[in-house]
């Protein structure tokens, strides 16, 4: 192991990979100290069911790719990066056998109309409003690239500016996304889908003040990729990519501290004592309450950065439980006899039949217990991919959405472990007849415990913070630290707790480069870029 | 638009792809490597099977070639840049016994006689000159058996007698290559938990000890018997550090990327095609390091030219009799055993012996693994990577591993009993006796216990038939210029262009590295490489 180098990055998380392959290749001799045995933290692959069965027990949806700057100037395709775009990207089925609803991709505008026929067969208000919102997005979806490319610059989140151009009136900007919901749509079946996606990307359905995030799930929205053979072969792009430019990369380091010298980051130490020296710079994507007042030492921070970063708020949003199934036959919807697509959509809507069911079931979750409604967003990968699963058998991932990790004891998460997939599959059963325990053949489930526990995702919460008004965009994780520096000189931030937000974006490492780039005068190559960005 | 045309393409990346691949690519080669899971390192695989933030070692556990193997002073595997660190306990191995005492090995091998002789004195003598013996032939023996292709087992004869080894030594014998271990060490000891203690060695190792003819191994297997170390960090870091190193060398390596057919053209392996119909051009060779049933039976074009007696041998290749049925266990202490007021230092120990008194009980077990029975009563090896790996559990806790010999095919059914609720019932067999054992560690002290039976080894690594992790039966048919046939051991096929280089060819599986070393030495002469290697 060196004992110096440029650049230090706390974690190997997406956001410090991302970091890292830039800083190399801008000429800053870069290593990353992770802290658990592997690359990539919560894009994270596992066979936690059966040999030979792949769950993404995190990230899922790789919704961002056609923009994610690394993907494309690392050229991460040559280093084994594939995705595959599902044609029928959503669907929701009901218990009752009702007609599914099915959103198709918008890579070709002939699936626009098929979108609308399946939206239409309950209400042709919300699949004209559905359809001509997201064809104006396909329109604006650049610009949104810029905003979420770039470090925050105002004071409103960008993302609401977007409201009057598509006719949707500002006053939501400032309500809560399922104010935004009910005005656009009417049907009760497409509510029940639009709550349930909106609720994969992160905010709190019902908490006021958020109703511009809206625009970041309508962009997503059927842009999804799904990673060939795992999301964990991103992590692996993504440290090949740095590798490659030279970086290192050590695994199982565990950093305890970051060292000052005359105020300014000079290096950090392992928990085995060892010191490395940065000569330039660290930047941390680990915890934020971990980075500040564990490593640096409240001592260190003003009375300002201490109350801060104490007064950060993690969860309720955000806060999801996985289940993995080991399956003999990929479940066969009731619904599918009216489109057989229900079958073979990338993300199936499973338990919920009425929005009402939706909005119980995540105020369940932000009570602090366990959502009595065990529906879940769900993936079966295998349908598309044979690396997923043991030939002719599938495997399917879902999320639920749950209580902070604290909210439950750890006798009372493993009491959740233990029964929640039972009951889980009691419902899909209702939903899809065939999804019986006999066609199980194991199971995992992965509470919010787990993931504070293995990826320092505290309180199981996957954006490392809630979304609320005042963390967001340029509050986010608060004005003074929204630029990914700190009060202490040559420490940078880049988790998921800075802007824009975690998921498999990239986006916090890209522009915390863009600020260290700036501050060491690092070739600014993103201004002549066509992209944009 | 992605490359396609490479000098060498290898299938798998196991420990030995990875590294033939970086060999050939600090040569200068291109090469891609093309492996059908996710992750790298085949065997070389941690995984937090049990619970979050405790790291099992789910195959791959004892390193016993560092320092020995080339290879890891070639690719610089240790240390440095990328490379892993390892532990090197000072107790290696313990045994301890029904009646309360308990025998240790230890690197410093004056604590090892002293234990022994605890024993008996005699017997420690001779194993003190025999691993002295052992230690001034190693180097030879590393050198001509291990890390070159292999020659005929009748010319190891012949050498032993032209370099009339048999007057300079005590122990090496042409004879060994007719008797068993357990013959081997019934005519030179006389205490049966010694005995026991250095069979229970030669099992872990992969060797069944009344095998006729694996004596000859025996004496170089105890050579390293102070040798046995723990990867840091998990097994797994070996793999990471390989993968590092190939893309030091620009090595593309793809997963998820199962080859689906080895492309032949005028009978010369030209490249091969993955599972979603891409296709990639070796100009210079195909190199596979996964099992022969795959590469020739599912790989190669039905057409391809391979002779009728070599199909046979592929087709008759045997593998182990046994596999290992683990329980891996997140713990709230390490244990500690009751036989540590006989000698404190088995508290210390990492490899244990729990449950082979006598060579009778090996023999019973190999019999019972050869009708396909369960052991009713298993025989432990017990390690606790966390004695010396703070890194593979939280604080204060612990991860453990429990091992045992089984059959694969349990009673003429096939392997289908280790998925029902008998893997349970067994797992809480294992953790009954082992309790028996310790003083301070019960089942209330495991958190979680998770078994991972050969079925699951066979269905997580495929190449792994019958999840048989030596990949080849080790017995005198199937070893050195026997492995995997006696047509093929030398590195190459009936093919032209496809080259062995996985633990299927000699010497075998576990972490020597000495298949891909070999298969390069075959290559290097072929295609008159430049060898920038230490030779040994």
């Amino acid at each position: 192991m060196k004992k110096e180098y440029d650049a230090i990055i706390i974690g190997g998380g997406s956001m410090g990979l991302t970091l890292g392959a830039y800083l190399q290749r801008a000429g800053m001799e870069t290593a990353i100290f992770e802290r658990r045995w592997e690359e990539g933290s919560a894009i994270c692959t596992s066979e936690c069911t059966a040999p030979g069965f792949l769950h993404n027990l995190h990230a899922n949806f790789c919704e961002f790719m056609d923009w994610h700057p690394p993907y494309h100037d690392f050229k991460l395709e040559e280093l084994g990066v594939r995705m595959i775009y599902p044609e029928a990207q959503a669907a929701i089925g009901f218990s009752d056998g009702r007609p599914p609803i099915v959103l198709y991709s918008v890579e070709k505008p002939e699936n626009f109309k098929k979108t609308h026929e399946s939206i239409a067969q309950y209400s042709k208000h919300d699949a004209d409003t559905y359809v001509g919102l997201r064809k104006q997005i396909l329109e604006l979806q650049d610009v949104i690239a810029v905003n979420y490319y770039n470090p925050p610059q105002d004071t409103t989140g960008g993302r609401g500016d977007f409201f009057p151009m598509l006719g949707i009136p500002s006053d939501l900007i400032t309500a809560s996304c399922k104010a935004v919901i009910d005005y656009l749509y009417e049907s009760s079946e497409f509510k029940t889908m639009m709550y349930r996606i909106l609720q994969e990307f992160g905010p709190a359905l019902e908490m006021e003040g958020l109703g511009a995030m809206i625009m970041g799930n309508f962009w997503i929205s059927l842009n999804w990729r799904m990673m060939v053979g795992g999301t964990h072969t991103l992590a692996h792009g993504l440290e090949m990519a740095g590798v490659r430019e030279g970086m290192d990369f050590y695994e199982n380091c565990e950093v305890v501290k970051v060292l000052l010298d005359n105020g300014r980051a000079s290096g950090i130490q392992l928990k085995d004592g060892t010191q490395i020296k940065a000569r330039k710079l660290v930047a941390s994507n680990a915890d934020i309450k971990a980075t500040m007042l564990d490593m640096v030492g409240e001592e260190n921070l003003s009375e300002t950065w201490v109350r801060r970063v104490k007064n950060y708020r993690i969860g309720y949003s955000n806060v999801l439980a996985s289940t993995a199934l080991a399956l003999h036959e990929a479940p066969d919807y009731k619904s599918a006899k009216y489109n057989p697509d229900m079958n073979k959509a990338f993300y199936t809507i499973v338990g919920f039949d009425t929005p009402e069911e939706i909005l119980q079931y995540i105020r369940d979750g932000v009570s602090g217990r366990m959502p009595g409604i065990a529906g879940a967003g769900t993936w079966v990968n295998s349908l598309w991919d044979p690396n997923y699963a043991p030939k002719g058998k599938h495997s399917l991932t879902g999320w639920f959405f749950a209580p902070k990790a604290s909210d439950l004891t750890i006798e009372e998460w493993d009491e959740v472990k233990a029964t929640y997939n039972d009951k889980f599959i009691q419902r899909f059963e209702k939903w899809a007849p065939n999804m019986t325990r006999d066609n199980v053949i194991a199971d995992y489930f992965y509470t919010p415990l787990d993931q504070e526990l293995e990826m320092r995702l505290m309180e199981g919460d996957f954006q490392n913070g809630s979304y609320m008004p005042n963390q967001t965009g340029h509050n986010r994780p608060f004005p003074e630290a929204s630029q990914y520096r700190t009060e202490i000189e040559g420490l940078y931030l880049c988790g998921p707790y800075m802007h824009p937000g975690g998921g498999v974006s990239s986006g916090v490492g890209y522009n915390c480069f863009k600020v260290v780039a700036h501050d060491f005068g690092l070739e600014k190559f993103w201004e002549n870029h066509p992209r944009g960005f | 638009m992605e490359n396609t045309k490479y000098d060498a393409i290898i299938i798998g990346a196991g420990h030995n792809g990875m590294a033939l691949a970086t060999y050939l690519g600090k040569s200068g080669w291109k090469v891609l490597v093309l492996e059908r899971r996710l992750e790298e390192g085949g065997g070389l695989c941690t995984e937090q099977y049990t619970r979050v933030e405790f790291n099992h070692n789910l195959h791959s556990n004892y390193h016993t070639f560092v320092g020995l193997c080339p290879v890891y002073d070639d690719l610089e595997l240790v240390g440095g840049r990328d490379g892993v660190s390892y532990a090197h306990p000072p107790v290696q191995m313990g045994s301890i016994f029904e009646d309360g005492t308990a025998m240790t090995i230890h690197t410093d091998m004056k604590k090892t006689h002293a234990s022994m002789s605890r024993f008996s004195k005699k017997d420690a003598d001779t194993f003190q000159r025999l691993y002295k013996e052992v230690k001034g032939f190693q180097d030879l023996m590393i050198g001509t058996l291990m890390y070159a292709p292999p020659i005929d087992v009748n010319d190891i004869t012949k050498a032993l007698s032209i370099w009339k080894v048999e007057d300079k030594t005590e122990f090496f014998r042409a004879r060994l290559r007719s008797i068993s271990i357990n013959d081997f060490l019934d005519k030179h000891f006389e205490h049966d938990k010694i005995k026991a203690m250095l069979a229970f060695h030669a099992s872990i190792c992969g060797y069944f000890t009344d095998v006729v003819g694996l004596a000859i191994s025996f004496p170089f297997m105890l050579g390293k018997i102070d040798n046995w170390r723990l990867c840091l960090g998990g097994a797994h870091r070996l793999a990471h550090t390989l993968w590092r190193k190939m893309r030091r060398y620009d090595i593309t390596l793809r997963m998820a990327s199962p080859v689906q057919k080895i492309l032949v053209e005028n009978g010369k392996a030209v490249g091969v095609q993955t599972y979603d119909d891409q296709e990639f051009y070796a100009d210079k060779l195909v190199a596979s390091s996964i099992d022969l049933g795959q590469t020739f039976n599912d790989m190669l074009p039905e057409d391809a030219a391979i002779p009728k007696e070599i199909q046979l041998e592929i087709d008759n290749y045997q593998y182990q009799d046994g596999s290992f049925f683990s329980v891996h266990m997140a713990m709230d202490k390490i244990p500690t055993y009751k036989a540590a007021e006989f000698d404190p230092d088995i508290n210390n120990a990492w490899v244990l012996n729990l449950g082979f008194e006598r060579l009778e009980d090996f023999n019973q077990d190999w019999e019972d693994i050869r009708n396909k029975k369960v052991p009713a009563n298993p025989k432990l090896n017990v390690a606790v990577n966390s004695m010396f790996d703070s890194t593979d559990a939280p604080d204060g806790k612990a991860t453990g591993l429990i091992r045992v010999w089984v059959p694969y095919d349990v009673d003429g059914k096939g392997p289908g009993t280790w998925n029902t609720s008998f893997k349970d019932v067994y797992t809480n067999r294992c953790i009954l006796k082992m309790e028996k054992y310790c003083d301070n560690f019960t089942r209330d002290d495991i958190i979680q216990a998770k078994p991972y039976t050969p079925l699951d080894i066979s269905e997580k690594l495929v190449n792994m038939v019958n999840g048989d992790w030596m990949m080849g039966k080790i017995s005198e048919e199937n070893l050195m210029g026997n492995r995997p046939s006696p047509l093929m051991s030398q590195y190459k096929t009936p093919i032209d262009g496809l080259y062995l280089c996985g633990s299927t060819t000699h010497p075998h599986g576990f972490i020597t590295f000495g298949p891909a070393y070999n298969a390069l030495k075959a290559i290097a002469e072929d295609f008159g490489m430049d060898r920038w290697w230490e030779e040994i």
